[in-house]
């Protein structure tokens, strides 16, 4: 375990630790561009150059091995004169896209100047051309002239997805990258080579021109996607209304969680914020013969819990359709009230979608975020008793059902659910977004996503992860939460609790499977990222 | 898929030269070699076969073909003139030689004759600064370089 | 003067191997396999001071001490014929009439350090080279000085020739390794180094051809003997590539240490009626000397002194007809066509540099111009990964400083002060 100093700060590692691990332990990040975590090292840049007693040349951070004894000094004249002039290197060719470059804002080129550079340019030769705006596959767009040649995609797609998409062509300052012609950067985690480049070369073509980076609120949160559970940041626009096209959600970044998701997202958990803003139930609405209308909520919770009170003595004729969607907060309430309360036993889990393909790297077959938490709960999905309880629908020995945003006529369009369900004395819908099943239902009780509410997952190894509220809940929709609530309250239950804080204490308490919250990651991973605001 | 490239003969010595190395790849110059030698150039077809007959991606070869300056992804003129521009080169006065071709050939630095018959490139040092200025033309390299000297090897270029 | 390689030179069909065994050809090697054990050889190389003669200048004795004997894994050596270094041309004559000297040199350090394959990489422009390379090692195979069992030694080795493809950069030794992997020439991390992990992740001893080639005469006569012909800490003697404004350009075998003065008189000095300039000692990538320097002796220690290089010993002799201006252009645009890209300094960095130096050659120089060149490229130099972008240092900083009044001039005027005609550079 070697000793060694840092800017007069003594430390002890790892064998094997680098010089630029080294420093991020005690707290402070040696600027770089081609270093990343969890790639291999490329040593191109010479951005993380420090300087290392006794020997005679300056060494790269990112390479050189920690010794005992070792004095590193990363803030000397000689070592900043030397940043100003890589960065003025890798200005040499450089577009200065900025105005109208996605990455201006968030971009390496950028910050690090503002650090380390701040000096009159004295570059007046022509510029090198390269190929600009390219989509090169259908979620990533190249701009050749912006790379600095990193290489942290090429490596990306080597190492982690395996690949192969992105080599680098000619040699010298005629070095460009790209894909070998014809091919297409299309695999599962196609965008994440976004998230890895330091500048412009490479921006998300679904969030291209849409909205200037410091206008977007970042809160943290997790993947709804599959049971994996990926941690994410949620990247909301509110500010500028104007800019959105009618969406909040600007788009979705992954979270730094060593023991979930590392660095990276899927491309369908990437861009898969759409149903936050569209095709959103907006208002409660109650439905008898024709379209529904609107109804204020407290008509929908009377409503509501009439219906409940028509069944009190038929329970075997209601059904509670529970989701592993909803997180534990709701799941537990749910299970208050359904179960402990009104004294039902006809309580399902049933997934609003079809299982999907797995891997073997991020992407889960359950689309689901919180089967695990409903299994914990004593809620399980089981073929068999969804088949029956579906028979009992169509046969019209069930009258009544709570759905929680399941779109029963997709799901099974083998059975003739549509007229099923239209024979159904008392079918309420508590949901995000608006299907099939929901404009059928007598009472729609609009939900509010995950994005715009708090609460906690389960993942597929039992891990629990926060998730934080980055928008209020949109129209007149309401958290799971607090819709049970007011059911319960409207029923006269004694019921303790008024928003998701209260239930997660009694439950952390009570089912200890819930006790330990995942941490986040640590401070950071990758220079510049913000500190996300709660 | 059947391979056009790599035809049985070729294929065959190919074989020869991957039994020569510990790992498969380090087959790939010599047998980029052996291609350019048989066909006169790279395909984009040559490519595709040579990725998968030594197990590796086509970007990587790409990469390897535009890196290095023998390899041509595209037919070569009949002769080429590959004169050399380095610094023993220059002090002997290579501008004029390239001047001269350039004039005799109808054509600039680094383009081909309508007919295809003449290149006419500069490259850099050859190793053969005791005979500067000189060039390398069909595999020899031809010195001490005059326009007597070029209008022979002119008059022979069929 | 003693001839060692260069005798070769002047041998009519030397390169075939019936020649060579009439002038002593593969002695030595018979001579080490009944004579001397493996660390013998070594330590014979460690006397003699043998450097490393394709540039670096290493003390080749010492460059097999580093090499781990007991990993499980083979070593390899691979022999560095790339010859990139512009100016240098002696391994093309090595090769073309010597190649079996090469080849004993290649059993020599084989059976010191313990391998029995090696690969020669040689660049792809020389073919027929190649060709002879090939024709030299079947003839050994078949007479026995190469394959199993070696002169009865029970001693193996395999030489196999692979060609390069037009790439100065993998004249690196790491970037060669690439190369012969199969891959772009783009020089690796150091450490580790390829003593300890080179080819195929084995220990690897890489060789110039010039250097391997001394290796039969050293144990011929012994290693003192070799040392005490050049300097002290440099020994024995090199092949001096001597080419442009000399009456006699070609390849001069002379001792480490002598002074450069003399060696351009050997080459019959500058041409009639000129003036001595500029000298570039080393190969482009050494600074250049002006006219008042050419005391200086041509071994590594004494140019190294002298804030130069003896590098490849590739000589490049300058008279008054030269434009350094010209000259440092075509020197960057070299190094600038060159870089293999992969970091900043040396891909931006020559490329910038050659630009402006274009601008200048053609006539559009600034006042600024020659401070932002030096300011570059004090920054090119020890921030890379290799050491191109240090060669390219060396020249810029060299011909700026020591020519800075024929800059400033060219610039003010817009041309050459000189006689010779000013033509457009493409």
């Amino acid at each position: 375990m070697p000793t060694l100093k840092i800017d007069n700060q003594d430390i002890t590692v790892e064998k094997g630790t680098t010089v630029i691990q080294a420093a991020e332990k005690l707290g402070f990040v040696i600027p770089r561009y081609c270093y990343h975590p969890g790639l291999s090292i490329a040593g191109n840049c010479r951005m993380c150059l420090v300087e290392v007693e006794k020997m005679p040349k300056l060494q790269i951070s990112c390479h050189i091995q920690c010794a005992d004894g070792m004095v590193v000094n990363t803030e000397t004249e000689r070592v900043k004169k030397t940043r100003q002039h890589v960065l003025e290197f890798l200005l040499v060719n450089h577009p200065l896209d900025c105005p109208v470059c996605d990455q201006s804002g968030e971009c390496w080129l950028q910050d690090y100047y503002m650090e380390h550079g701040l000096y009159e340019s004295r570059l007046d030769e022509p510029k090198v051309k390269k190929q600009k705006a390219v989509p090169i596959g259908p979620t990533v767009m190249l701009d050749s002239e912006r790379c600095i040649l990193c290489s942290r995609c090429v490596r990306f797609c080597d190492e982690i997805t395996k690949t192969n998409e992105f080599g680098i062509f000619n040699r010298g300052d005629h070095s460009e990258i790209g894909l070998y012609p014809g091919k297409e950067l299309n695999n599962k985690y196609s965008g994440n080579v976004v998230d890895i480049c330091p500048v412009g070369a490479l921006t998300d073509i679904d969030f291209r021109f849409k909205c200037r980076v410091w206008y977007l609120r970042k809160v943290d949160s997790v993947c709804n996607g599959c049971s994996r559970g990926c941690n994410i940041t949620l990247e909301v626009n509110t500010e500028r209304p104007q800019h959105g096209h009618g969406e909040r959600v600007m788009r979705i970044k992954p979270r730094y969680q060593p023991e979930i998701n590392q660095w990276w997202i899927c491309d369908e958990g990437r861009y898969g914020y759409k149903p936050i803003d569209h095709g959103r139930i907006l208002e409660p609405a109650r439905r008898s013969s024709g379209p529904p209308e609107i109804i204020s909520w407290e008509d929908a919770i009377t409503e509501t819990v009439s219906g409940f009170q028509r069944f009190s003595k038929r329970s075997k004729e209601i059904a509670i359709l529970l989701s592993p969607q909803l997180s534990n907060e709701s799941l537990y309430l749910a299970k208050k009230l359904f179960s402990e309360k009104l004294g039902l036993d006809q309580i399902y889990l049933l997934s609003p979608s079809l299982e999907g393909s797995q891997d073997d790297f991020l992407i889960q077959a359950d689309k689901n975020p919180n089967r695990k938490g409903a299994e914990i709960l004593g809620f399980s999905e089981k073929e068999s008793r969804i088949q029956e309880l579906m028979d009992l629908v169509s046969s019209g020995k069930l009258k009544g059902l709570y759905l929680f945003g399941q779109d029963l006529v997709s799901i099974f369009t083998h059975r003739n659910m549509s007229e099923a369900l239209r024979k159904l004395e008392f079918l309420v819908f508590q949901g995000t977004n608006s299907n099939l099943t929901s404009k059928m239902c007598h009472l729609i009780l609009p939900s509010a996503s995950y994005a715009e509410t708090e609460g906690t997952f389960t993942n597929f190894e039992g891990k629990v992860q926060k998730f934080s509220q980055a928008l209020l809940p949109i129209g007149d929709s309401r958290a799971d939460v607090e819709i049970i609530c007011q059911l319960a309250r409207k029923l006269d239950f004694d019921w303790p609790y008024f928003n998701t804080e209260d239930v997660a204490s009694e439950m952390q308490k009570k089912v200890p499977a819930f006790q330990n919250i995942l941490a986040s990651a640590p401070a950071f991973q990758e220079p510049f990222e913000e500190k996300v605001s709660k | 898929m059947p391979n056009e490239i790599l035809a049985p003969e070729l294929k065959a010595k190919a074989d020869k030269i991957v039994a020569n190395y510990e790992e498969r790849r380090a087959a790939l110059l010599p047998v980029l070699h052996l291609i350019q030698d048989s066909y006169g150039f790279i395909s984009e077809k040559a490519e595709l076969e040579v990725a998968e007959y030594i197990g590796i991606p086509p970007v990587d070869i790409k990469e390897v073909i535009t890196f290095y300056t023998l390899y041509h992804s595209k037919p070569c003129a009949k002769y080429e003139f590959n004169v050399c521009r380095t610094l023993s080169c220059s002090l002997a006065g290579q501008e004029k030689i390239i001047e001269f071709l350039e004039n005799k050939l109808g054509i600039r630095v680094g383009e081909k004759s309508a007919d295809g018959k003449f290149g006419l490139n500069e490259v850099e040092c050859l190793g053969a600064c005791e005979m500067a200025p000189m060039m390398q033309f069909e595999k020899e390299y031809v010195g001490n370089l005059t326009e007597r000297k070029i209008d022979e090897i002119l008059s022979k270029a069929a | 003067m003693e001839k060692l390689i260069s005798q070769f030179f002047d041998i009519p069909d030397a390169h075939l191997l019936p020649v060579y065994l009439e002038h002593g050809g593969y002695e030595a090697a018979k001579f080490m396999f009944q004579n001397l054990k493996p660390q013998d050889v070594e330590l014979e190389v460690k006397k003699s001071s043998l450097r490393g003669l394709g540039g670096a200048g290493f003390g080749s004795g010492m460059k097999w001490s580093f090499v781990p004997r007991n990993t499980g894994k083979p070593i390899y050596l691979t022999v560095n014929a790339d010859e990139g270094e512009p100016g240098t041309f002696k391994d093309r004559f090595v090769i073309t009439h010597a190649p079996h000297l090469l080849l004993e040199g290649i059993l020599i350090c084989a059976y010191a350090v313990g391998i029995h394959k090696v690969y020669i990489y040689i660049r792809g422009e020389y073919e027929i080279q190649f060709e002879r390379l090939n024709q030299a090692i079947q003839e050994a195979i078949e007479k026995n000085y190469l394959g199993k069992n070696i002169l009865a030694s029970g001693f193996d080795l395999e030489v196999i020739v692979h060609k390069g493809a037009g790439a100065y950069i993998c004249g690196e030794e790491t970037a060669l390794l690439e190369s012969l992997e199969g891959k772009k020439g783009f020089p690796r991390l150091k450490p580790p180094f390829p003593a300890a992990v080179g080819l195929f992740g084995c220990p690897t001893v890489i060789h110039n051809v010039e250097t391997l080639s001394y290796l039969p005469f050293i144990l011929k006569r012994s290693g003192e003997w070799f040392a005490k012909l050049g300097s002290p800490n440099n020994g024995g003697l090199r092949l001096f590539s001597v080419s442009g404004h000399v009456a006699n350009p070609g390849i001069y075998e002379r001792p480490l240490g002598i002074p450069l003065k003399q060696l351009i008189e050997d080459a019959g000095g500058v041409r009639s009626g000129r003036r001595l300039k500029a000298v570039v000692p080393g190969g482009l990538s050494a600074s250049v000397l002006t006219a008042s320097e050419i005391d200086v002796k041509m071994d590594f220690d004494s140019l190294r002194a002298i804030g130069s290089m003896g590098g490849s010993a590739g000589v490049i002799i300058m008279d008054d007809t030269a434009c350094m201006v010209k000259a440092l252009y075509v020197t960057m645009r070299f190094f600038g066509h060159e870089s293999c890209g992969q970091c900043s300094p040396c891909r931006e960095g020559t490329g910038w540099v050659s630009r402006i130096l274009k601008r200048m050659v053609d006539g559009h120089g600034r006042p600024s111009d020659i401070d932002n060149l030096l300011d570059i490229g004090s920054f090119m130099g020890g921030t890379t990964i290799c050491a191109l972008a240090d060669g390219a240092q060396m020249p810029l900083l060299s011909y700026l400083k020591k020519f800075r009044s024929e800059f400033e001039y060219h610039i003010k005027e817009k041309k050459c002060d000189l006689e010779i005609q000013m033509t457009e550079v493409r």
